[in-house]
């Protein structure tokens, strides 16, 4: 009895383990509330936004289409592959299956770099054919896999009998040999189809820019949170994976039941067959192509003049890149990376030449350091006057002359409080260090912010080199981390709005929002100074539309749209003319979001410090990390 | 019998270093029932496979109604194969099975949808249309592949070891199944199989083929009453294989002992092979037959008793349906004709070998 309910308790577990994470992505999908901290009621805004969101559509389209011809074509060269190779002596065989296992073992970055480097040697534009030849790479061997066993069942005699019986070589191939080996293939075929559609090391080697499929797109809009319409799009995704597997175990199907004797085989209705068989894939086919025509007629194929841009995910208003077209007739190509790290290597190596990047500070000045941008002919951006001249001035730290970069959003990191659990006045990093508040601390889960703080708060540069001040700042740390919560990045916005953490360091541009969010919240930098981050759009020296790119630069700077992507974004904006047109008047006066930065205290920004201090902060963090 | 249908001109084949027929010539007559029996691996198989087409040779001719057709594909050869494990298309009802054929010839419809009644009439089952192969038993699949290759009227139907799956009662019932087939649609059959049972029982001809030589041409009798070597008559049926030695004309010393035998022609004192089936051995009373010895087993086989006997140091194998029981002394004797006197074999390659079936 006991080891009966033990074991039903056992696999409930199993189940709710397997679940739990689908169930609770479904749930939120449905939430009224933008973070994932509070339930705000049912509502199916995330859905009707989906279908609304361009951007994600045509994402959902590309993976589905890219998917869906990788997927064919491999099963095709795999199937033929696996015939050839079931054809071979033993020998061989073993041999060439070892041969096409390797890339299924291989570790995924390994084939992505060395596709990418592969089609740049053979210079091919990186774009949706490069993706679709690199999945079709992938999707052979997992073909081929389950195709094999298929083929080994098939008895040579079969398709011998239908040579026999006068069928040419042909005939013989798909009468009797491929109806046999059709669930081997159909499951090649899904395999492949489900491989490709949630790729993301190797397409983010292989793809181009203004092409996303959705995992990259997903990946780009870590920064700045997952959108819940993403939520609404896995659910989606989801049930139609499930609805599918069910059709398939559902079709009608003979099965040898081994109890019933010398039954009566009952054929399947024909109306039954057609439905399964024709008209469900024909619905879904038309589904996905006629969508796949649809949004690639709206995304408009290129024709001549471009400007190719690299920008963070979920970093502009999509409205403003369709004005922008609209207004000059240039076919905005428009690509979206995570991290500084990840930009860095595309544009070094030259793979895309991008017209228009928007990296951060410390980046800008490593570009600049290894001579990667061009100056920008400011005569073609008149509307960099209304870029306030502080910000230039802050920018010099990284690009001294003003010649290579135009700020594009700002802001600093500091304390985000709950006024109802913290009662005295924050106005130290100190507080971070106060016994009272075990538990409920939130620090970033990054290196160069996380010694920020406690940099600063030793009073030290917070780009510091020095082995004895880092070294101080680390023990700080330590003794920091039995009162720390969590080490996180996105999820202090959620925490904090959800009351679970009473001090975070936080960035000015969420700080914004999870007050919207959550009217306790407070923001305050800290007296002993902090940073100030800048990212700025410059133009790498391989440009090839460098006026377009200025074109687009000069439309950014023009007020009414810095304002409406600062609407969008809501970081702050170094326009401006843009802010004085922020009607909400607690907005456009926010000290969070535009501090006066005259009375600030000292504010940095980061600065690149060279592979060898990266490695010794490395070092350090980790060593705090594993106490 | 009339006309020559097919012709194996010169067939070498071989797998790599192994060498499968060397120099193999056959020919097989129209409306002949012929079978190739031999131990496997003695190229039968093969044989069938080259007529068939699913081999090709690596030199020599096959030759059908006068014209070469050694490279001809197997779908452009005016004959049909049943094979060993059936090769029913498991996807299709028994019915799409029989028409598969007719269907790419391009028949109509209702030729099809009579040749499929006649068909499954033929191989008594009708009514099976509809069924899916997976749910026959081996028999009535096996006759639903004689059935789809017949629909497309071959001059030839081949067989390749067709029974070998089914057990011992159906294989019978088949065996006569087979032979009223034969006689209903007139055309050529060529069998394949070990089982020298099946041969003896459906041939007009049988060929006992051996490491890719043929032994022995010839009918049912023949090949069991007169092999030509001790690889033959080991082969068909159980025998007493002994060396001998012709005296004169008539006369045979085996084991120290003579006896008087029907054959003439092979010499004087001339070693030979003595053949005599169990069967042909009669035992009499000690001193009263050609050599004394002692029953050594005894084993009630159903129809009759197999013995053996201790005899001059030589192990003689008797069936009768008279028992002795072990220990009895008991004295051999064979009536003349029933002593088959064989040459030496020349070559290794005739050498009777072991079977192991």
């Amino acid at each position: 009895m006991i080891r009966k309910s033990l074991q039903k308790i056992y696999l409930a577990l199993i189940f709710i383990l397997l679940y739990a994470p689908i169930v609770t992505l479904m749930v939120l999908s449905f939430n009224n509330s933008k973070t994932r901290a509070k339930w705000g009621g049912f509502t199916l805004k995330w859905y009707r936004q989906l279908f609304q969101n361009e951007q994600i559509m045509s994402a959902l389209y590309t993976t589905l289409i890219i998917s869906f011809f990788a997927a064919g074509i491999a099963t095709v060269i795999g199937t033929a592959a696996a015939i050839a190779i079931q054809g071979m002596k033993q020998k061989w065989r073993t041999l060439y299956m070892g041969l096409t296992n390797i890339p299924m073992m291989n570790a995924e970055i390994v084939m992505g770099i060395s596709l990418m480097l592969l089609f740049i040697a053979l210079r091919m534009t990186l774009g949706f054919g490069t993706i679709l030849i690199a999945h079709i790479t992938f999707n052979i061997p997992y073909v081929i896999l389950s195709v094999s066993p298929k083929l080994k069942q098939t008895s040579r005699h079969t398709f011998e009998a239908a040579m026999d019986l006068g069928a040419s070589p042909l005939q013989a191939f798909f009468k009797v040999v491929f109806p046999d080996i059709m669930p081997g293939v159909l499951s090649g075929f899904m395999l492949a189809f489900t491989m490709s559609l949630d790729d993301f090391v190797i397409t983010h080697f292989t793809k181009g820019p203004g092409i996303d499929t959705l995992s990259t797109k997903i990946y780009t809009e870590v920064r700045k949170g997952i959108k819940p319409e993403i939520y609404a799009l896995s659910t989606i995704l989801f049930v139609s994976v499930l609805v599918l597997l069910l059709l398939i175990n559902y079709a009608p199907e003979e099965k040898e039941d081994g109890k019933t004797k010398r039954k009566k085989v009952k054929r399947p209705s024909k109306v039954k067959m057609v439905v399964v068989r024709r008209v469900i894939p024909a619905v879904l086919c038309l589904v996905v192509f006629g969508g796949g025509i649809y949004y690639a007629t709206r995304n408009q194929m290129m024709n001549g003049d471009k400007v190719i841009v690299y920008n963070w995910g979920e970093y502009i208003d999509p409205e403003v890149i369709t004005i922008f077209e609209e207004e000059t007739g240039i076919d905005v190509i428009y690509e979206e990376f995570e991290t500084n790290e990840i930009l860095y290597p595309k544009v070094s190596s030259g793979a895309i030449a991008y017209d228009l990047v928007c990296p951060s500070d410390y980046m800008i000045q490593r570009m600049l350091e290894n001579g990667l941008l061009a100056e920008i002919d400011f005569e073609n951006v008149p509307n960099v006057k209304y870029i306030g001249q502080q910000y230039m001035e802050q920018s010099k730290q990284f690009d001294p002359e003003n010649k290579y970069s135009v700020p594009y959003c700002w802001g600093t990191v500091g304390i985000l409080y709950n006024k109802t659990m913290v009662e005295e006045p924050v106005d130290s990093w100190g507080i971070l260090w106060d016994e009272k508040y075990k538990d409920s601390i939130l620090m970033q889960d990054s290196v160069r912010d996380a010694f920020a703080v406690a940099l600063r708060y030793l009073g030290y540069s917070l780009n510091s080199a020095d082995l004895d001040e880092l070294n101080e700042a680390m023990e700080l740390l330590i003794r920091q981390k039995p009162l720390v919560q969590a080490y996180v990045i996105d999820q202090v916005r959620d925490k904090m709005i959800g009351n679970e953490a009473a001090l975070g360091v936080i960035y000015s541009g969420e700080a914004i929002y999870t007050q919207w969010e959550n009217p306790d919240l407070e923001y305050v930098i800290p007296k002993e100074g902090t940073n100030i981050w800048i990212d700025a759009w410059v133009i790498p020296k391989n440009a090839e539309h460098k006026e377009n790119a200025e074109a687009f630069l000069d439309f950014l700077c023009r007020p009414d749209i810095a304002l409406k992507n600062f609407e969008y974004i809501t970081y702050s904006t170094p326009n401006t003319a843009a802010r004085e047109m922020i009607e909400d008047e607690q907005l456009r006066n926010s000290k969070v979001a535009f501090p006066d930065l005259d009375k600030l205290p000292e504010m940095e920004t980061f600065r690149y410090l060279g592979t060898e201090a990266d490695g010794v902060y490395g070092e350090l963090w980790n060593k705090v990390k594993s106490k | 019998m009339s006309n020559k249908l097919i012709d194996f001109v010169n067939i070498t084949k071989s797998y790599g270093t192994q060498t499968v027929l060397d120099d193999l010539n056959l020919y097989i007559r129209e409306n002949e029932f012929l079978t190739l029996l031999g131990p496997s691996g003695c190229g039968k198989t093969t044989t069938l496979r080259i007529l068939g087409g699913f081999e090709n040779p690596d030199s020599g001719h096959v030759i059908f109604e006068g014209k070469d057709i050694t490279n001809l594909p197997p779908n452009k050869r005016q004959l049909n194969t049943v094979f060993q494990k059936y090769a029913l298309f498991t996807h299709m009802t028994i019915a799409e099975n029989i028409a598969f054929g007719l269907k790419i010839r391009n028949k109509s419809k209702q030729y099809i949808y009579d040749k499929i009644k006649y068909a499954l009439k033929l191989v008594n089952l009708d009514g099976f249309e509809n069924r899916m192969p997976d749910s026959l038993s081996g028999g009535q699949q096996q006759r639903i592949a004689i059935a789809r290759a017949i629909v497309n009227e071959p001059k030839v139907l081949l067989l390749d070891e067709p029974l070998g799956a089914l057990d011992l009662k159906m294989r019978q019932d088949m065996q006569y199944e087979l032979i009223r087939l034969k006689n209903e649609l007139g055309i050529t059959f060529i069998y394949v199989t070990h089982d020298q049972e099946e041969a003896l029982t459906m041939s007009d001809t049988i060929v006992v083929m051996n490491q890719g030589y043929i032994q022995q041409i010839g009918t049912p009798e023949k090949i069991y009453n007169e092999p030509e070597n001790a690889f033959v008559a080991d082969f068909i049926g159980e025998s007493n294989i002994l060396p001998g030695l012709m005296l004169e004309d008539k006369l045979v010393k085996i084991l120290g002992v003579p006896f008087p035998c029907v054959d003439e022609g092979f010499g004087r004192n001339k070693p030979v092979d003595v053949v005599i089936r169990p069967e042909d051995i009669d035992l009499l009373k000690p001193g009263e037959g050609s050599i004394d010895g002692v029953v050594t087993h005894l084993i009630f086989k159903g129809v009759h008793y197999e013995m053996e006997v201790m005899a001059n140091n030589y192990e003689w194998l008797v069936h009768s349906t008279d028992m002795f029981p072990v220990g009895t002394e008991v004295s051999i004797h064979v009536d003349p004709f029933d002593i088959q006197i064989m040459n030496k074999p020349e070559s290794e390659d005739e050498e009777a070998v072991n079977i192991e079936e």
